[in-house]
């Protein structure tokens, strides 16, 4: 059992382009709040299309870090125009301050968030996320001394401890082995439901793993005949009975749906 | 038979690129390959420069006559006065370089790095109203094109989704520039740092020409050199030589010490 409520994203007629190349083409989609009893049921949103087809455009134009040409993101319920540092990136190669070790790093999180934690409080809510994240032991690090899994989590925390409720993240699936993606699909699904209104938006074009994680999936192609990639398609994986389900992949349905992703994009 | 396959081969690797010798075998290969440059001076004999022995001897009466010390210091204070200011100088310039009012003064100080400074001699001689400043003025002037060259190479190589980064993390524009330029690229200007404290040991001995009433080592040169003392002149600059690289070594060390971080890079 799940509602659908108020809408909290909405991306409309964002165009881009430079000089005459038109990279995105009025791309439309929106994200609605869900909701479960008795479970804070955040969202996975997945925006999957080929390589180069305008998705790192996609991704900072919807973290409000680049203007589109026209057209607009708007968020939360009051539907307000995205600003830089209302929605969280986790980028591909997991930036972090490499001169920072990985409890300030952390903290760097917290600075210019609105709750008034004190240090002392600030370093317990560090430590409580470092136990659940399996970072204990590398809090006095520093993120070159990290695997790449490792600072992808330091990374998605420092992002949350920011009080963002969105949290965008590019190719989070990019060059890790299978046993790494089970852990990684396990960690976002934690992140989704620390909050009731958390949601995820994974810009990828892994099929396979968006489509086992998501709740919600939007199909960024090009069209026949059209310059710039838009939104084509929008599959609701709860209609579908194939959201939050851990063992999706053993689903016939499962496959087929890869298969025919595949194909559109 | 195996052991002497096994030796050859590790002396095919030392000849092999990008191979990592050990600490041991790079310190076999520097004193193995300093005696063999000591051994040939020394059979060549004093036809141009006088031998190794000789500039031994010569550097045991400089260091043991009575003004060698006041010279020593006053080279070397210099240079750190010199070094001090300039990078006051140039930090400021190059921070400031990233505001779009100052950008261009930055760029154009970079390029003033073709500019020669015997050209302006004269001009730094009106400007200033003494030796001592006359010498820091043409240090510092020598200096900060080099050392705002480095810093702005720094700062353009800092990848956009570090400023992003910090964007998402709500900093202002402020913020981000300390988090990212000053504070996040420090052990780098200390690099910068260790690079131009050669460039000015360099220059000291020739602004030191322009006026000797403070003495130094580039006093001693001039001096040697007008009495063809080749071995004082060889041995100064053995002393030259040596502190360079002992400052070198410290400002390396200092580096790892107060960014231990900066040694998690390095090939190894």
């Amino acid at each position: 059992m799940y509602k659908k409520e108020n809408l909290i994203l909405k991306a409309e007629h964002v165009h881009i382009q430079y000089d005459e190349k038109v990279i995105l083409r009025d791309v439309n989609f929106d994200i609605h709040n869900i909701t479960k009893p008795d479970i804070a049921q955040g969202q996975v949103i997945s925006l999957i299309g080929r390589s180069g087809i305008g998705k790192t455009q996609l991704f900072r134009i919807l973290a409000g870090l680049l203007k589109p040409t026209s057209g607009a993101v708007k968020i939360d319920v009051d539907q307000h125009l995205v600003q830089p540092g209302e929605v969280g990136i986790v980028p591909q190669n997991y930036v972090l301050f490499n001169h920072r070790t990985v409890m300030e790093n952390l903290k760097i999180g917290f600075r210019n968030c609105v709750d008034n934690n004190s240090e002392k409080q600030k370093e317990e809510i560090i430590h409580e996320y470092s136990i659940n994240f399996d970072l204990k032991d590398h809090l006095k690090k520093f993120p070159m001394q990290l695997s790449g899994g490792q600072r992808q989590r330091v990374s998605i925390i420092q992002q949350v401890l920011t009080g963002n409720k969105f949290i965008l993240l590019d190719e989070p699936f990019s060059g890790l082995d299978i046993l790494m993606v089970d852990k990684v699909v396990k960690l976002l699904l934690k992140v989704s439901t620390l909050n009731e209104m958390n949601t995820l938006i994974i810009v990828s074009h892994d099929v396979e793993n968006s489509i086992a994680i998501s709740d919600t999936i939007f199909i960024l192609a090009r069209e026949e005949g059209k310059e710039g990639a838009t939104i084509t398609e929008k599959i609701d994986l709860m209609e579908m009975d194939l959201a939050w389900d851990l063992d999706i992949r053993k689903k016939p349905r499962f496959q087929e749906l890869v298969d025919n992703i595949k194909h559109k994009i | 038979m195996v052991h002497s396959n096994t030796l050859l081969k590790d002396i095919k690797k030392i000849f092999e690129p990008l191979h990592f010798v050990s600490k041991n075998v790079a310190f076999i290969l520097i004193a193995f390959q300093s005696f063999l440059v000591l051994l040939f001076w020394q059979i060549g004999g004093d036809v141009l420069i006088p031998t190794p022995l000789k500039v031994l001897d010569g550097l045991g009466k400089i260091v043991s006559s009575y003004n060698f010390y006041d010279n020593f210091f006053s080279s070397l204070l210099l240079t750190l006065e010199g070094m001090g200011i300039s990078i006051i100088i140039a930090l400021i310039i190059s921070y400031l370089s990233l505001i779009p009012f100052f950008n261009p003064i930055a760029r154009f100080i970079i390029k003033c790095r073709y500019l020669t400074l015997t050209g302006l001699i004269f001009l730094f001689t009106l400007l200033t109203q003494n030796g001592h400043q006359l010498k820091i003025s043409l240090l510092i002037f020598g200096i900060v094109p080099f050392f705002v060259t480095s810093l702005l190479s720094i700062i353009d190589s800092i990848h956009r989704e570090e400023y992003d980064l910090c964007k998402t993390l709500r900093m202002n524009n402020w913020q981000t520039l300390l988090e990212v330029v000053v504070i996040g690229r420090l052990d780098q200007v200390f690099e910068v740092m260790r690079q131009n404290f050669a460039i000015a040991w360099m220059m000291i001995t020739m602004v030191e020409g322009l006026n000797m009433s403070e003495g130094g080592l580039g006093t001693m040169l001039i001096k040697s050199n007008k009495y063809i003392d080749l071995s004082t002149v060889f041995g100064v600059l053995v002393i030259i030589f040596i502190v360079g690289i002992v400052f070198d070594f410290l400002l390396g060390q200092l580096r790892y010490w107060l960014f231990p971080y900066t040694k998690l890079n390095m090939r190894k």
